[in-house]
């Protein structure tokens, strides 16, 4: 009786012991995201003006100037990619719901996975074997192509999921009323989910709205604005590398701005997203 | 009395002319999405092509990378690849898993929704925040403080160093015999127990620098965090709850339940987790390009500068040409079949978990 | 306290003898399982015809051949005839070239389970069938979608709130708007699968008695696991066992004096 209990005197002082550390484990998961939200403020707020929204840089060793190159920059090259990552998204994602297990599905599931897991700057080089090479420079273009590549399986992903929400049996009440497969998908199904579908597209764009790796060697920059969608395009992220890697004060000074005003869009897309969820359900 | 039963009625077959279209053009849709993810491979090959057939295989095993003398090795970058990968997932392994059972076992709902949606904003912060963040605020604090501090208790002449080095000839010994008997190599007990001295005397060797090595792996721990913790909630949550009442009906408390229920049972889905994890970590490129010091040469300590398979494409891409050029593309290629390795390797080990939990 | 039940429907195409549908040796597969073994039956007009078995007779199998919604699962096949009234004649609906999509606005169904299109409104729900059949004029919609839902018995309790989602409904009202859905584009048939299985006894007997009013504008089939059921409603009832039909008839015989032993075994209960 009394080895027992000294036994379970251990025994419970382990369990405490253990969920402790979970507790922080935890709670180290969550700190930097503290550390480094405190440091933007601290760095990027003091830079906030007017003039970071609407001028352009001014060259080395002049102060002032703003990133509105980069802004608009960065607003193009997402409209780019959501023209033609969303709807092949969308496509996709219909298609891995529709076609269900035939060879075209499941060849596609796997692609989509796999696309997911390519890491971003390969597909910077694939846009630029793709792109770049055939119009012989760095263009708007190219890096929309990029990002649209960044969000097809995203976009597809969600969207599958949405749809495998939707019971066959309401499938099923549209073609009873006579209607096609596809009018019944696309006009009875689609309006009805179109809030999941919401969310995955902004969080496909939150997501492409800081990748860097893929814009290098196919958007580049450019500091002057914007001189058409065949000519090299600024964007946040790109002119936040550059910037950083700078030696000049007033630039890095943008950087840490720029910073501050991307994670301050990705954090308000993601919680638009969350809150679009709740009220889905 | 007119069909036979099968394939009397199927919708390829006599569908409405609308959904006939309507599923020619979702196929016609997939395989422009499978072609792609095919020509990136293809392409990419294509661009490398100079590389592969100047170099060839050896490309992987050359370690040094000198674009003036034309000299093109990756196993500098391939290292540093697979070092700054290992040490996040060192870290952020266990941290990931503990955070999953903190969410699973601990939190309450509320605490746990919180949690989980703070873990979830710091998966979407960017990668170029991340590296402005390591390079300006994480890497003077290493290079003052965290840096000094290894090197005084982990660095050389340190009793860790010592010990460190018994351990790896200890581990090592057995395939040097192999090795032996086979007379395939030439090393001896001594010789081996020289060079695991070396390694580990220089592990945590050199002045600190803050960017470097160390740093970089810190900064991609805390970017794989949000992934491996997201992944791994999944995995607890397929361990039924009967299982868990189970153990906690036998009397065992919240810690004996958590490891008899769910480290047991969700092994090899937690161990998939890890590995996306490292999958992520190996092709994350703006962070690490900001914060390994980007060094052509393979490191001998933690503290040194190093480059990686993503970091020295951007670094280098756009004022590359030729050769050059070829070989970044190379590297590329390396880094692309890579992490399909190891991307299916975690696949199938989480597959291989949901087939178990079914049985 | 209900409105008056005109018939809102369109008189129907022309029909020369009273049948509204007729299946010749109609047999149904799951793969290799024979699940519907060579049906021949007919169904006249303006009939509340029922179908009961024990579950796993096909009889549901059955009904979702009429409109060949059968074919749409995974791996399912037909053999046989079923013909209905056409423009004229009578129209096998398996003949070759025809395209099921045309065949289930003529034959409407109800489900199981009340399944409204999830995000669509009260309204849009009952429209749907309709708008996407090309009718966009807005006073028709009004109007089928008002006579729909009277017909279905919801008006009285919907007429307010004709923009609120749908699945709002309680599962009762769901079931009268899948009713209605299907009503609006005005079928000569009406297939009810189980129809009430999910719903509580209260829900359960206004569905009964709309059915009941609903013969006078379409023919309805409807399998039900109630035997009860069967009786108030319907004037014919088939017996299926085993994807076979055993016997078919006057409701009312069928459970007074039905001819198969089998028949009577299940009627009293003492299997399924």
């Amino acid at each position: 009786m009394i080895e027992l209990s000294i036994r379970d005197g251990r025994r419970k002082m382990v369990n405490y012991f253990s969920l402790a550390v979970l507790c922080a484990l935890a709670f180290a998961a969550i700190a930097p995201l503290f550390f480094i939200f405190a440091y933007l403020l601290l760095r990027g707020w003091g830079g906030l003006s007017w003039s970071f929204f609407t001028e352009i840089p001014r060259p080395v060793g002049e102060s002032g100037g703003g990133m509105a190159n980069a802004i608009t920059g960065s607003l193009v090259l997402m409209g780019l990619s959501s023209a033609l990552g969303v709807p092949l998204g969308l496509a996709c994602g219909m298609a891995l719901s529709e076609l269900k297990k035939t060879r075209t599905a499941k060849a596609l599931r796997i692609a989509i996975d796999l696309l997911t897991s390519v890491p971003s700057i390969v597909i910077g080089l694939f846009a630029y074997a793709l792109v770049v090479v055939p119009l012989k420079g760095y263009s708007a273009w190219a890096g929309g192509f990029a990002l649209a590549i960044v969000m097809v399986p995203i976009v597809a992903r969600s969207t599958e999921e949405i749809l495998k929400l939707v019971p066959s049996a309401v499938h099923e009440a549209g073609l009873a009323l006579g209607l096609p497969r596809w009018k019944v998908l696309m006009r009875l199904i689609l309006p009805g989910v179109r809030t999941g579908i919401t969310t995955g597209i902004l969080l496909a764009l939150a997501r492409v709205s800081g990748e860097t790796a893929p814009l290098l060697f196919t958007a580049f920059s450019n500091s002057f604005g914007f001189r058409g969608l065949s000519s090299p395009i600024a964007s946040m992220p790109v002119q936040i590398y550059t910037y950083a890697t700078s030696h000049d004060e007033t630039w890095r000074q943008l950087a840490w701005t720029g910073a501050l005003v991307l994670v301050f869009v990705v954090f308000l897309l993601n919680l638009v997203t969350r809150i679009l969820t709740r009220r889905k359900i | 009395m007119n069909r036979s039963p099968k394939g009397s009625t199927n919708l390829s077959g006599r569908a409405n002319i609308g959904d006939r279209v309507f599923y020619a053009g979702l196929r016609a849709v997939s395989w422009t999405t499978i072609l792609l993810f095919v020509g990136m491979l293809i392409f990419i090959a294509d661009l490398s092509w100079i590389a592969i057939k100047e170099t060839g295989w050896k490309f992987w095993t050359i370690d040094d990378w000198n674009p003036p003398m034309e000299i093109f090795g990756a196993a500098p970058f391939i290292v540093g690849t697979l070092a700054s990968s290992a040490i996040a997932v060192m870290i952020s392994a266990p941290i990931s898993i503990g955070t999953a059972l903190f969410l699973r076992e601990i939190a309450p709902r509320k605490l746990a929704g919180i949690v989980a949606f703070l873990v979830e904003l710091l998966a979407a912060i960017p990668s170029v925040v991340y590296g402005l963040w390591g390079v300006f605020v994480l890497a003077p604090v290493m290079r003052d403080h965290i840096q000094p501090f290894l090197a005084t208790w982990f660095g050389p002449e340190t009793y860790f160093a010592a010990a460190l080095a018994h351990v790896l000839t200890g581990i090592a010994y057995p395939f040097l015999l192999l090795a032996d008997a086979f007379g395939m190599t030439s090393v001896t007990l001594v010789s081996l127990s020289a060079k695991m001295m070396m390694f580990s005397q220089g592990l945590f060797n050199g002045p600190p620098l803050g960017l470097g090595l160390l740093t970089s792996g810190l900064v991609l721990a805390i970017m794989i965090t949000p992934t491996v913790t997201a992944l791994s909630r999944e995995v607890l949550l397929t361990v039924p709850d009967s299982v868990r009442e189970a153990a906690l009906g036998l009397g065992a408390t919240r810690w004996e339940m958590i490891r008899l229920a769910l480290l047991k049972t969700g092994r090899a889905g937690l161990i998939g987790a890890v590995i996306l994890g490292l999958g992520r970590a190996i092709g994350e490129t703006m962070a690490v390009t900001m914060v390994i010091g980007n060094r052509n040469a393979i490191p001998s300590s933690l503290f040194e500068p190093a480059q990686t398979m993503a970091s020295v494409i951007a670094n280098e891409y756009n004022e590359a040409d030729g050769l050059h050029l070829s070989s970044l593309a190379f590297v590329g290629l390396s880094l692309f079949i890579v992490s399909l390795i190891v991307n299916l390797l975690a696949r199938t080990l989480v597959r291989y978990l949901e087939r178990g939990s079914r049985a | 306290m209900e409105p008056t039940l005109e018939s809102p429907v369109s008189p129907k195409l022309s029909v020369s003898d009273g049948s509204a549908l007729e299946t010749k040796r109609l047999s149904a597969w799951f793969g290799d399982h024979h699940v519907v073994k060579d049906i021949s039956l007919v169904v006249q007009k303006n009939d509340v015809f029922s179908l009961i078995g024990p579950s796993g007779c096909g009889k549901s199998t059955f009904i979702r051949c009429l409109n060949r919604l059968h074919e749409e699962t995974d791996g399912a096949s037909v053999s046989g005839e079923v013909l209905i009234p056409g423009a004229g004649r009578r129209d096998n609906i398996y003949a070759s070239g025809v395209d099921p999509v045309s065949i289930r606005r003529r034959v409407g169904m109800v489900f199981q389970k009340p399944n409204p299109f999830p995000g669509l409104s009260i309204f849009d729900n009952v429209a749907a069938g309709l708008r996407l059949a090309g009718v966009m004029r807005r006073n028709i919609l009004d109007e089928v979608v008002e006579m729909s839902l009277i017909q279905a018995a919801l008006w009285t309790e919907v007429k307010d709130k004709l923009k609120k989602p749908g699945t709002s409904l309680s599962g009762g009202q769901q079931q009268r708007l899948c009713i209605a859905r299907a009503l609006a584009v005005k079928p000569q048939i009406l297939l009810m699968d189980e129809p009430t299985s999910a719903l509580d006894p209260i829900s359960t007997a206004r569905i009964e008695e709309l059915v009941m009013k609903l013969r006078n504008d379409v023919t309805v089939l409807i399998v039900t696991h109630n035997m009860q059921q069967a009786a108030r409603i319907s004037n014919q009832t088939a017996f299926f066992l085993m994807g076979e039909l055993v016997e078919v008839g006057p409701t009312k015989s069928i459970f007074t004096k039905p001819k198969d032993t089998r028949t009577e075994q299940y009627i009293t209960g003492r299997f399924g």
